[in-house]
């Protein structure tokens, strides 16, 4: 019996559908999880991004935080210096980022291994910084990019107690499912089949017609898009850009997403999120259960997410998703 | 055809899950309800405070919190506040702003402060207005001399302490009017609302610079930056230089001159001038190099015993926050601690958010507290103190008046003018017990 395909519209209606779903839901939780909510969809967006580009076109980025702080700093200065709505404003942040990527890719294209690991690497170091040297950027201080309540006919539908959460949610949550849409549709076209080819074997993909530079530059590009993306939307989450935001640190959490996702398994960036955003709840939980000590609060997250990395790593190489899950994913990548 | 159908089906799969497990995250349920009384139980006011425990900045002002848990402690063993015992919740946010909005979040929706108290910082505090105004939370007697605070429209339910960095300035540029005419002057400060707030206020005092250095928040810890600061210094060879930022940025800039033998007259802000702080940073021989040096507060000198307030103050730490050295940051936290106890008292036994609020306007102006200069809590206005005095560091690190005594200058945000001034301080409270 043949099996039923969903088309790309098909599986945008589904989306659709369950982004509905997920706002009426909206309802019945309380701030926090909102909150977090909108987080695990930010994460979500900077994750595939990685996974995109190493997962699915081989190159490793070490530096997609700078990118990310490029798409917010876009947008923040769009939206505060020059007034436009926030929609155009994240545009504006992607636009710029995708430049940026652009210019990166082309440079990273001729690069491979450890030497495009310590480029990206540099870029997310000294990337920021740059803020701390131009007033326009607001320095240390930052930028402010509060894009205020909800709109009026989202208020008057859902009531004036639509918190700002709450509306942070509803947007970043549809714009996470859009994205997820987006890059199952790519994956699926000529694109994703040169992208996986490309990084299975970039020789027997050259002699099969693919430009092998081109399809690592746009693969770049459409990562820093989305990574630009993420930035934009961390950006309004958090009510300001400043330079503290996008630490080193912050590259290194996507990739540790990505990993936990399994690199290479788009559906697993879902838990990668997940646990990312779990991560300092748990640990905050623990820390409590252990007396609150300073020293113990102020480094328990990073200790669990060193051990997750290093379980992960060592008995589930493919990532925390279901393995089942996975291994069909991985049958129908080769 | 199969591997295409399986595509196909495993990214829906993953669609699926996405969307299922943004709403799981977002579990358990629980009715949307903002909660404008959280914090207050029958036997129990809870309350937040975030300020750098780690970081560049944290030294000095990691203890604060914990001279603020301190009095508490003692007031809690006293009975408490009508009757409920105060719990401090301590938050770190490495003087980021970020990180000051992320645990912001964790206090108000987490742990479900009924106020926050005493939160540090001019960037940090600006970057969870918003979230503070949005949920109605109180938030008491700041460790910030922002003067964009005073605007209760933007700022409804925020209260400073701190005389503003506006009246600092200008009563600095005033002293080095009176006392250093025709000197060069050269500012080092921190390059955020702190920093311009100075600069606004050394303007309109006439104050001219030979060399104006900013640094941003935290690069005082990069040996790199406080280089390029003592070079900059060097070569505009200031008579007197200003040093507008924290305790850590103070000792970085004392200990970096005294490396390659730059002398100029140092005048510290009252942010940066413990010199307690100042020695743990820049090391035990630091001390000398605070020697000669001048400084302002509102508060007294933590080593004046002779102070009603210091010496209860110093005895309270002595039980209740052993082991720990009794400085400007000890002082500063008991005496917010002790105006909070007051403000809580003053709201009565049936406490609200609202009936605190309404009570710091009605009577905040009588609270007893440390500072020399009258508290100008009213209806219309959120600022506490509006004077400072100077003091010259002696060769133990210690501050002491000018003079001997306290003399205190006063002024505005704005043009007004700068004068001496006196006024009656309250009594301290029997055992420093807020007995309002």
């Amino acid at each position: 019996m043949r099996k039923r395909r969903f088309t790309s519209l098909q599986r945008g209606g589904l989306l659709l559908i369950l982004g509905i779903l997920l706002l009426v839901t909206s309802n019945f939780v309380d701030e926090l999880r909102s909150y977090q909510g909108a987080q695990v969809a930010v994460y979500l967006v900077a994750i595939s991004s990685i996974i995109l580009l190493t997962g699915y076109s081989g190159q490793i980025s070490l530096g997609h935080g700078a990118i990310m702080a490029i798409g917010s700093y876009a947008a923040a200065l769009a939206f505060s210096l020059w007034n436009i709505s926030f929609e155009f404003a994240i545009l504006f942040g992607m636009v710029v980022g995708t430049i940026a990527g652009f210019i990166l890719g082309v440079a990273a294209a001729r690069l491979s291994g450890p030497y495009l690991a310590g480029t990206t690497l540099a870029l997310a170091v000294g990337l920021p910084t740059i803020a701390d040297q131009f007033k326009v950027l607001g320095g240390e201080q930052g930028l402010n990019f509060d894009i205020g309540d909800a709109p009026g006919w989202i208020k008057r539908f859902e009531g004036s107690d639509f918190t700002q959460y709450r509306w942070f949610f509803w947007l970043m949550t549809l714009v996470a499912l859009g994205v997820v849409w987006a890059i199952t549709n790519l994956l699926q076209s000529s694109f994703g089949r040169n992208w996986r080819a490309v990084s299975n074997n970039p020789v027997a993909a050259s002699l099969a017609g693919i430009n092998v530079a081109r399809a690592k530059v746009l693969a770049f590009t459409v990562s820093s898009a989305l990574a630009s993306l993420a930035g934009a939307l961390f950006g309004i989450l958090l009510g300001i850009v400043t330079p503290s935001a996008f630490p080193l640190t912050l590259s290194f959490t996507i990739l540790t997403g990505a990993v936990l996702a399994g690199v290479g398994n788009l559906a697993g960036s879902i838990v990668g999120a997940v646990v990312l955003v779990a991560i300092p709840e748990f640990s905050g939980a623990l820390s409590t259960h252990l007396g609150n000590s300073q020293k113990v609060t102020a480094n328990l997250p990073g200790l669990v997410t060193s051990l997750l990395l290093i379980f992960v790593v060592l008995f589930r190489p493919e990532g925390l998703w279901p393995k089942k899950v996975w291994k069909r994913s991985r049958q129908l990548n080769n | 055809m199969l591997v295409q159908r399986r595509t196909n089906r495993g990214l829906v799969v993953a669609a699926l899950a996405t969307a299922l497990t943004l709403i799981v995250s977002a579990l358990p349920a629980s009715a949307l309800t903002i909660h404008r009384q959280d914090g207050v139980s029958a036997s129990t006011i809870t309350l937040g405070i975030t300020v750098p425990l780690t970081g560049a900045a944290a030294p000095g002002y990691n203890k604060v919190p914990y001279a603020m848990q301190a009095y508490f402690n003692y007031v809690n063993d006293n009975g408490g506040v009508n009757g409920r015992k105060i719990k401090l919740v301590i938050k770190d946010d490495a003087y980021n702003p970020v990180l000051s909005k992320s645990v912001t979040n964790d206090l108000i929706l987490k742990d479900k402060v009924f106020a926050i108290v005493g939160s540090l910082g001019t960037a940090e505090n600006e970057a969870t207005t918003r979230f503070v105004n949005d949920h109605g939370v109180p938030r008491l007697f700041i460790n910030t001399g922002f003067s964009g605070f005073a605007n209760t429209s933007k700022y409804p339910t925020t209260y400073t302490l701190l005389p503003s960095y506006v009246m600092e300035a200008k009563i600095m540029g005033q002293y080095i009017k009176d006392n250093f005419a025709g000197k060069s002057v050269a500012i080092i400060y921190q390059d955020d609302d702190f920093g311009a707030d100075a600069l606004k206020g050394f303007a309109i005092a006439g104050t001219k610079f030979v060399a104006k250095i900013p640094y941003a928040s935290g690069s005082q810890a990069d040996p790199t930056v406080v280089g390029k600061w003592i070079s900059g210094l060097a070569a505009a060879k200031p008579d007197v230089t200003i040093m507008f930022g924290v305790s850590s940025a103070s000792a970085a800039a004392l200990g970096g001159s005294y490396k390659v033998g730059f002398k100029t007259q140092w005048i510290l802000g009252s942010v940066g001038g413990d010199g307690t702080t100042i020695a743990s940073v820049a090391g035990p021989t630091a001390v000398g190099l605070l020697y000669g040096a001048i400084g302002t507060s509102f508060l007294p000198a933590p080593t004046d015993t002779s102070d009603p307030y210091v010496a209860q103050f110093q005895a309270i730490n002595q039980k209740y926050n052993s082991g720990v050295v009794f400085d400007n940051n000890v002082l500063e936290g008991m005496n917010t601690a002790m105006l909070t106890v007051e403000a809580l008292r003053a709201a009565g036994s049936t406490l609200t958010r609202a009936s605190l609020m309404k009570a710091i306007a009605k009577s905040g102006s009588t609270f007893a507290s440390a500072g020399f200069s009258p508290l100008g809590y009213s209806s219309t206005s959120h600022i506490g103190y509006n004077g400072y005095w100077f003091g010259t560091y002696g060769p133990t690190g210690a501050i002491k008046p000018q003079g001997g005594t306290y003399t205190l200058y006063t002024t505005d945000s704005a043009s007004g003018a700068v004068s001496k001034t006196t006024s009656t301080r309250p009594a301290m409270p029997e055992k420093g017990l807020p007995n309002n």
